[in-house]
């Protein structure tokens, strides 16, 4: 075609094409990196967390009057919540995933005060916390209503029976991790307690913690003060026995506050509120971003059809059909974008590089490079095409009047 | 008050040479009008340019008030150009934007004149060219012949020895085009010195000399002529 | 001539109402974008004590692991044992000290129709308030000796101090907390630093404490602990005793040094401190004792976010953008008035005066994108509160220093836009368009 003639035109006036070029480069350097990194925190916030989300709830008790027996409004909570039609299953725990706050331990496979080994998240739960939660139990047994026992704020010992997750697992032995059951660790350096079940899978309090899903459950009631009830229900009763249980409990007892009743689902948006927020705000960077560059190639076409009206109208004047003029100023664009996506590629790579150096991010999918430069490209020539039509618009009169 | 010597321009444009002045000589007294006169592409508009100190020239002398413009800076030429010499075009090139008291107003703001000096010379010189009441006015609002007469007072508002009137009529009709001559003639009798590049002989006989060029080089000085008064009215 | 040249720039403008405006908009939406995400990097990184800050200081003792775990090296730990703050109390070194952690407990309302609710509590010692600077609009703090008496003493905030008097002065009444009466001795004024300095380790953008009481008190009766605690090995034994002999860490501690000199004998003081531990058994790894002044401690915890930075480099690269943008759209309009530079070539102006022309003409066109940027950035951080929600609700106010940057910023910008498409405008000869075509 005329490629020929209209890079020699566009050279011999370069700076405007340089510039929007840069601009698509830039552009294109951002867009894609912004996209990886809306991608890595979609792989985050879609990570299981293991329970069952749908149909879980928590909400916490604080006991405040001294005449306030912990331990028998415990029992009798967990009794009555069970007791409540559409409950499926309810336990107390001192967490549950991705709320925030927690307990983690080290474990390891030898005792000892200096050997290392991996942290794990500590659930403490009782023979329904599998059922609760809605985990998955791939081996070994459930707790037995005999293994639970007491545990007050400041006691040191440890139960001698733990359920694992399978990441748990391969943790303390990855040569071995199926052979994990029934054999020993050890916590605090030095207390021994056997793995009696491994489940599926299970997220730690934590959604940023490196061994999100090193978790254990131990047999245990707690006497802490502040204690959590996790409440699973039948599908769809959930937001229909939130209010109930939460009247139930106030009024079960005065000597006691309740507060933080959450969703599951709540809890999960408020973990990972951030992640979504950047989300939302790099997508709107980009689409503002994309808005601005197609604003300043409409504006630098625009620019350069008014100065060359006069050009036009002789070329028209010479023969070129209305076509011919858009074809012109479509494939002008089409030059200058492929320099600055070829450029933004370029560009694109290094940022990415100087990004994980920096801020230690993931790696760019190589399938976005091409996908934007299309992208890029057809925002071009969508952009032109205004400018472009003015022109094809312009009489070949033009071309002998004076002024 | 002009004096050229051997005035030479080239113009380069790839492997292409083209040369619109060869050895251009001529000499212009204090107080003279002088028409150019040649055909097209002779070589008039870059005389005047060179003239009028727009251009630079390739080879060759060129003294205006006996001083070489050769060595002068780009600022040295912009100040000559605001205080001695005033410009007349053909397009008239008033600003559009600006009504007419502010389109006179540009050479006196780059003289550096306070605001009351510049309002007095304003005043006087569109009282001159008869377009006083119409200050507040923007150009697009008056005939080619009153714009022309804005031209032509712009140039005199800064009181320029040296007039340059590149076809000052071009795009007027015969009667707007007399008047305005009436006016350079005026002008002229006042002691300013103009230079005037036309291609009618009807206008260019009116001047006091008539200097032809052809390719490039003086072909008639017209100084066979007695230096005289302006011609007919 | 500066009116003059503003006169002609704002005629230039208005020529092209279209090309302008782009510009106008490009240059907004760019400085829009970056003052947003800067602000939120300014207020994180703000100091939120600028007149003491150099005087106070965090106290970190080494008292940790010998074994390095998850290869996390060999760093000081950020919350202090309760024998260590302790000590460091009673021996009274500092101009001022304060040991505190957070905590909470449930208030019961004298109006019985009212319900229990829970506080936020920060237990502290007497020092906190002039340490802090602190700000009181009914009473003061508490003595020295309620903290040696373990005196049931309370300051409020100014919040709770509505909700419960109504916001009456409420000092010398008293407070049921957790079934004890607790006597107010203060009600602060409002206190919100950002970041909450005094504890970063507990959420450093989260709201300040409602509800102080003395430390001392908080560890007789065994009230809760909010915050983080982290131990390297388990305590020696059941119970709170053996929890406060422990090795766990969940104190912070803050010391006032007036002067260098102060600073350095405190140093002495924390090493001879451990050196003396060393002996008794304790602190097994090699000395690291840390004294890090309020700014120092910010970055030293990274109350930055690593998000909120990578988001600046975007933003800068936006700008970058739009600036790229406005020198086409500038160089497209200066050159678009060739005729006119021309003209005034020949009329006299020097280079200089038509650089100067184009060069004001460009910065407002940035004071225009800046006003209008201004705006944007307001859209955008009301944007940011509604995504982050309660998370930035302290973080997202624009100052006066906010909004000259935010113009200046748009100016110089504009300005350094300007430089290329005004060095060439200069660069037009002044013969090249006075004839006609």
């Amino acid at each position: 075609m005329e490629i020929g003639p209209i890079w020699r035109a566009l050279m011999r006036n370069k700076t405007g094409a340089i510039l929007i070029a840069l601009q698509i480069a830039v552009t294109m350097a951002i867009m894609v990196n912004a996209i990886s990194i809306m991608q890595e925190r979609g792989r985050l916030m879609a990570r299981p967390s293991g329970v069952d989300e749908q149909n879980i709830f928590s909400i916490s008790s604080v006991g405040f009057a001294e005449q306030f027996n912990e331990r028998a409004a415990i029992k009798e909570d967990l009794t009555a919540l069970r007791a409540l039609p559409g409950v499926v299953n309810a336990i107390q725990s001192n967490s549950i995933p991705l709320s925030g706050g927690g307990w983690s331990m080290g474990l390891q496979t030898e005792p000892g005060e200096d050997v290392d080994g991996p942290s794990v998240a500590v659930y403490f739960v009782d023979e329904h916390g599998i059922d609760t939660f809605g985990l998955n139990l791939l081996a070994g047994d459930n707790f037995n209503p005999t293994d639970i026992t007491w545990r007050d704020i400041g006691d040191t010992g440890w139960s001698d029976k733990i359920i694992i997750t399978q990441s748990t697992a391969e943790a303390l032995y990855p040569d071995d991790p199926d052979g994990a059951l029934g054999k020993t660790v050890y916590i605090s350096g030095d207390l021994p307690m056997t793995i009696t079940g491994i489940i599926e899978q299970m997220q730690a309090p934590w959604n940023g913690w490196e061994g999100v899903e090193n978790v254990i459950l131990v047999p245990n009631h707690t006497l802490f003060g502040a204690t959590h009830y996790i409440v699973r229900t039948e599908p769809g009763r959930r937001d229909e026995l939130m209010p109930q249980v939460e009247e139930l409990l106030a009024a079960s007892n005065q000597d006691r506050i309740v507060r933080s009743m959450r969703s599951m689902e709540e809890i999960r948006e408020r973990s990972y509120k951030a992640d979504s927020a950047m989300i939302s705000i790099l997508t709107f960077t980009i689409i503002l971003l994309v808005t601005v560059t197609s604003l300043g190639i409409v504006g630098l076409a625009s620019f350069s059809v008014n100065r060359r009206t006069r050009q036009i109208g002789t070329r028209r004047a010479l023969g070129a059909s209305k076509v011919a003029i858009l074809r012109y100023f479509m494939t002008e664009n089409l030059l200058i974008s492929l320099l600055g996506v070829v450029t933004g590629a370029a560009l694109t790579v290094g940022l990415n590089i100087l990004m994980i150096e920096t801020f230690s991010l993931t790696r760019i999918a190589w399938y976005l490079v091409p996908a934007a430069m299309l992208i890029l490209l057809v925002v071009g020539q969508v952009a032109v095409l205004g400018p472009a039509r003015k022109a094809s618009s312009v009489p070949p009169a033009v071309a002998t009047r004076t002024v | 008050m002009l004096s050229m010597q051997n005035i030479s321009k080239v113009y380069r444009a790839g492997q292409v040479e083209t040369h619109a002045l060869r050895e251009f000589s001529l000499d212009v007294a204090e107080g003279e009008f002088v028409s150019v006169t040649g055909p097209s592409g002779s070589g008039k508009t870059t005389f005047l340019n060179i003239a009028g100190l727009l251009e630079s020239f390739t080879s060759g002398r060129y003294e205006l008030d006996n001083r070489d413009v050769f060595a002068l800076s780009d600022a040295e030429l912009s100040a000559v150009r605001n205080e001695k010499i005033g410009f007349i075009f053909q397009s008239f090139n008033l600003i559009p934007d600006l009504n007419l008291f502010d389109n006179v107003d540009v050479p006196l703001r780059y003289r550096g004149f306070k605001s009351a000096e510049r309002k007095r010379r304003i005043e006087k010189v569109l009282e001159t060219v008869g377009l006083a009441s119409r200050m507040k006015h923007l150009p697009s609002q008056l005939s080619g012949g009153q714009q022309q007469r804005v031209a032509i007072a712009r140039a005199l508002a800064g009181e320029p020895r040296f007039l340059l009137a590149d076809e000052p009529t071009g795009n007027l009709d015969s009667h707007m085009a007399m008047s305005v001559m009436e006016l350079l003639a005026d002008i002229n009798g006042n002691g300013t010195t103009i230079i005037m590049v036309t291609h009618d002989p009807v206008l260019a006989e009116m001047a006091s000399r008539n200097v032809h060029i052809l390719d490039g080089r003086v072909s008639d000085n017209g100084l066979e002529h007695p230096v005289g008064k302006l011609a007919a009215v | 001539m500066f009116t003059y040249y503003l006169k002609l720039g704002w005629l230039s403008i208005r020529r092209n109402p279209l090309l302008s405006t782009l510009m106008v908009a490009a240059i907004a939406i760019g400085i829009g974008a970056c003052m947003t995400i800067i602000t939120v990097n300014y207020v994180m990184s703000s100091n939120p004590i600028p007149q003491k800050s150099d005087q106070l200081f965090y106290v970190q003792v080494d008292s940790w692991d010998p074994v390095e775990r998850d290869g996390e090296g060999f760093e000081a730990p950020d919350q202090m044992t309760y024998l260590d703050a302790m000590a460091l109390m009673k021996a009274d070194k500092a101009y001022r000290q304060v040991a505190s952690n957070r905590s909470g407990l449930v208030l019961e309302p004298e109006n019985d129709e009212e319900r229990p609710f829970s506080v936020d509590t920060r237990n502290t010692w007497a020092d906190f308030f002039p340490m802090f600077d602190l700000k009181f609009i009914y009473g003061s703090g508490w003595d020295d000796s309620a903290d040696r008496n373990l005196e049931r003493v309370v300051v409020l905030s100014k919040e709770i101090n509505e909700r419960v008097f109504g916001g009456e002065n409420s000092v010398g009444r008293s407070v049921r907390m957790n079934g004890m009466d607790f006597q107010v001795t203060g009600v602060l004024d409002e206190f919100i630093p950002v970041p909450k300095f005094y504890d970063v380790t507990n959420d450093p953008f989260g709201e300040t404490e409602e509800v102080y009481i003395p430390f001392n008190v908080a560890v007789e009766y065994e009230f809760p602990r909010y915050g983080n605690t982290s131990c390297w090995k388990s305590p020696d034994g059941d119970g709170f005793d053996a929890f406060l002999n422990s090795e766990c860490v969940w104190i912070q501690f803050w010391a006032e040094l007036r002067n260098e000199n102060e600073k350095q004998d405190y140093m002495a003081f924390l090493n001879a401190y451990a050196e003396q531990q060393k002996e008794l058994g304790r602190f097994p790894r090699p000395l690291n004792n840390q004294l890090s002044d309020v700014m120092e401690w910010m970055e030293n915890q990274e109350v930055v976010a690593d998000d909120a930075q990578v988001m600046l480099g975007l933003s800068l690269l936006f700008l970058a953008v739009c600036l790229l943008n406005t020198i086409g759209l500038l160089l497209a309009k200066f050159l678009g008035k060739a005729g006119d530079i021309s003209l005034r070539r020949a009329l006299g102006a020097t280079r200089s005066t038509l650089f100067a022309q184009h060069m004001i003409e460009s910065a407002m066109i940035g004071l225009g994108g800046g006003i209008l940027g201004l705006g944007l950035t307001w859209l955008g951080l009301r944007g940011v509160e509604m995504l982050f929600g309660e998370m930035v609700e302290n973080l997202v106010g624009l100052d006066w220093v906010m909004v000259m940057t935010a113009i200046g910023l748009a100016i110089a910008s504009a300005l350094i836009a300007g430089l290329y498409p005004t060095w060439r405008a200069c660069r037009i000869l002044p013969a090249s368009q006075l004839k006609v075509n």
